[in-house]
């Protein structure tokens, strides 16, 4: 009796339930694969992985909310992914970000045991996962970033960056400041600042970016320093670089 | 720009104009002084004139002939001949002294006197023979203008036409319809055979009707309907469609895939693009003369809106400028998480004869 490897366990991702029937139906075909969650939306799929730990995800680009790229963000690359999309113009960017295949619907059984078999061979040889900044790079090529994502979790927040007051770098995280709350997430501070619109975010500080929209006036404190008051009331120091480059926006 | 102070050439051909003027005068104006006397009162005179009437353009400027009133252009251009025939006479004058004493003849003097009036009359004259010369060049170089903006427009008209043309037909949305469809073969095969038909009768449909100048409302909701019928297979419930269309108003005519730019944003930036998915409403009625189609969908107000948002849109205003030459006939609008776009275009029935043949040949 020869003993079946390890069943692949897969999630599958797609706002459309065609689609995911599609794939449903192609998977049962290969007796070593076990879908183990199916997925509607981006949320869900972050919320999957991040409870699950599949071994590989068959991802939907355009979905609401949150695309296809964005959940690659979101779960850190932790998992080989097959994307699945009926446009080609995100190819480039799925193989920046390390996809293990990109599946040009409408697709079939063949196309799709292709990618599996990629999928295993990149599992079996314990590639090495691409770094974050790689991700960060493939985003780049985006325009300014207009909203922020970040995991707590499994549960995923959307942040427009205009409701951001500020961001504080703390060690390895950046602290999202919006009104009373904090959001916590994983990216330099130098990272995030070259994704933001630069007209619109400032480096005031090596610890500080802040939304020039909340900034209310500028104090001149005893010494030389001086400090940025928020519309809030909140206060925070601005370096002597900083001075310059918020003097430059305004 | 000045037309010729900012171009050296055109300037020294201008002076070269009023060096032949300086010589009329002298052969006019000589009376009894020498040959070389009189040039040499009129030409330095004359030059220097030439270049102070270069002004008119600025008076031309501050009354452009298109747009100015007559009672008001009119006494402000004279009022300036004046003043230039008095600054002429002032010059000539001067100079005529400085001949005096540089030991010219005396006549030149006493003939300059005795010449005044005419000569403050050929002064103002000389400046409103300027003034004309720059209305003309003004209009010259409107006309000029209003030529290459034709053409560009044309151009663009052109280019806005073909690339609405191919718009419409989003390869995209063949191919994951035609996913759809794979995917129902196995589950559902009647309903996989209904979509294949209604994407042939789409796709037939586009390509007729996108030929024609112009066709009926009611051909254009169909195409629509037809579309979006398509579209609910793929996003299931998430799409559902309300569509009002006032009778008195689908047998007016309207550009072809006018509606197709309009309900795939509507599906694809709004509907597509939010969990729950949502309603997307048709209106079509008219008020007066003219035919007004609504189409409302709610959309996600955090989208990200690096998908070449608006495109359609603004081919749509550009396509419908060009037919109709207002450009406000498409008015989108987005508030509380719902986009909704107008177009508006004169109503114009179809004629009743082609829409009675149309009907015989339905029934």
């Amino acid at each position: 009796m020869t003993t079946l490897p390890d069943p692949l366990r897969v999630i599958v991702v797609d706002d459309e339930e065609l689609a995911r029937v599609l794939l449903r139906e192609l998977l049962a075909e290969h007796p070593d694969v076990e879908i183990i969650a199916e997925c509607g939306n981006g949320f869900e799929a972050v919320k999957a992985v991040t409870d699950k730990k599949p071994d590989l995800l068959l991802l939907d680009v355009q979905m609401p909310k949150l695309d296809g790229f964005d959940v690659i963000e979101l779960i850190g690359a932790d998992v080989p992914v097959i994307f699945c999309t009926a446009y080609d113009q995100y190819a480039i960017k799925a193989f920046q970000v390390h996809a293990v295949d990109y599946l040009l619907k409408p697709f079939g059984g063949d196309r799709l045991a292709d990618a599996l078999a990629r999928a295993r061979a990149r599992i079996s040889a314990r590639e090495p996962l691409p770094a974050k900044a790689l991700i960060s790079e493939a985003r780049a090529t985006r325009a300014p970033l207009e909203r922020i994502l970040v995991r707590e979790k499994s549960e995923v927040h959307v942040i427009p960056v205009a409701k951001i007051d500020y961001f504080e770098s703390q060690d390895d995280y950046v602290a999202l400041k919006v009104g009373d709350r904090q959001f916590l997430k994983e990216q330099t501070l130098s990272e995030l600042e070259q994704l933001l619109d630069a007209s619109r975010f400032v480096r005031i500080h090596r610890r500080y970016l802040l939304n020039v929209a909340r900034l209310a006036r500028i104090e001149q404190s005893v010494t030389d320093s001086r400090v940025a008051v928020l519309q809030d009331g909140s206060e925070l120091p601005i370096s002597r670089g900083g001075y310059a480059r918020l003097k430059e926006i305004l | 720009m000045h037309p010729l102070l900012g171009n050296p050439r055109r300037l020294a051909i201008y002076l070269l104009a009023w060096l032949l003027v300086a010589l009329l005068l002298t052969v006019g104006l000589r009376g009894q002084i020498d040959w070389v006397t009189a040039a040499l009162f009129f030409i330095p005179v004359s030059l220097v004139f030439a270049l102070i009437t270069q002004s008119a353009w600025y008076v031309c400027r501050v009354f452009p002939i298109a747009s100015s009133r007559w009672w008001v252009a009119g006494p402000a251009q004279i009022a300036a001949g004046a003043i230039a025939g008095v600054v002429w006479i002032v010059i000539a004058g001067g100079w005529s002294r400085a001949l005096e004493n540089m030991g010219a003849d005396v006549d030149v003097r006493l003939t300059f006197l005795a010449q005044r009036p005419l000569l403050l009359v050929v002064g103002a004259l000389l400046y409103w023979l300027v003034t004309v010369f720059f209305y003309l060049v003004t209009a010259f170089e409107a006309s000029k203008d209003a030529e290459r903006t034709n053409v560009e427009l044309g151009l663009l008209a052109r280019e806005a036409e073909l690339k609405a043309l191919r718009a419409q037909l989003d390869p995209h949305f063949i191919f994951n319809s035609l996913h759809s469809i794979s995917a129902l073969t196995a589950t559902d095969p009647a309903a996989a055979r209904r979509m294949c038909l209604l994407l042939a009768d789409f796709l037939r449909e586009t390509l007729r009707l996108g030929g024609n100048e112009q066709i009926s409302l009611a051909e254009e909701l169909a195409l629509a309907d037809r579309f979006l019928a398509i579209e609910q297979v793929r996003l299931g419930s998430r799409l559902t469609i309300a569509r009002e269309a006032d009778p008195q108003v689908v047998n007016c005519l309207v550009p072809p895939l006018l509606l197709q730019p309009l309900v795939e944003n509507a599906v694809n930036h709004g509907v597509a693009q939010l969990v729950e998915g949502g309603t997307i409403r048709m209106v079509a009625n008219r008020t007066g003369s003219t035919l007004t189609i609504t189409l409302e969908n709610p959309c996600d107000p955090d989208r990200a809106r690096t998908r070449g948002v608006g495109l359609g849109l603004e081919l749509l205003r550009k396509r419908l400028t060009n037919q109709y030459g207002a450009s406000d006939a498409v008015y989108a609008q987005e508030q509380d998480g719902q986009f909704r776009v107008e177009v508006r275009i004169p109503a114009v029935p179809a004629p009743a004869k082609a829409a009675a043949a149309k009907a015989e040949a339905s029934a």
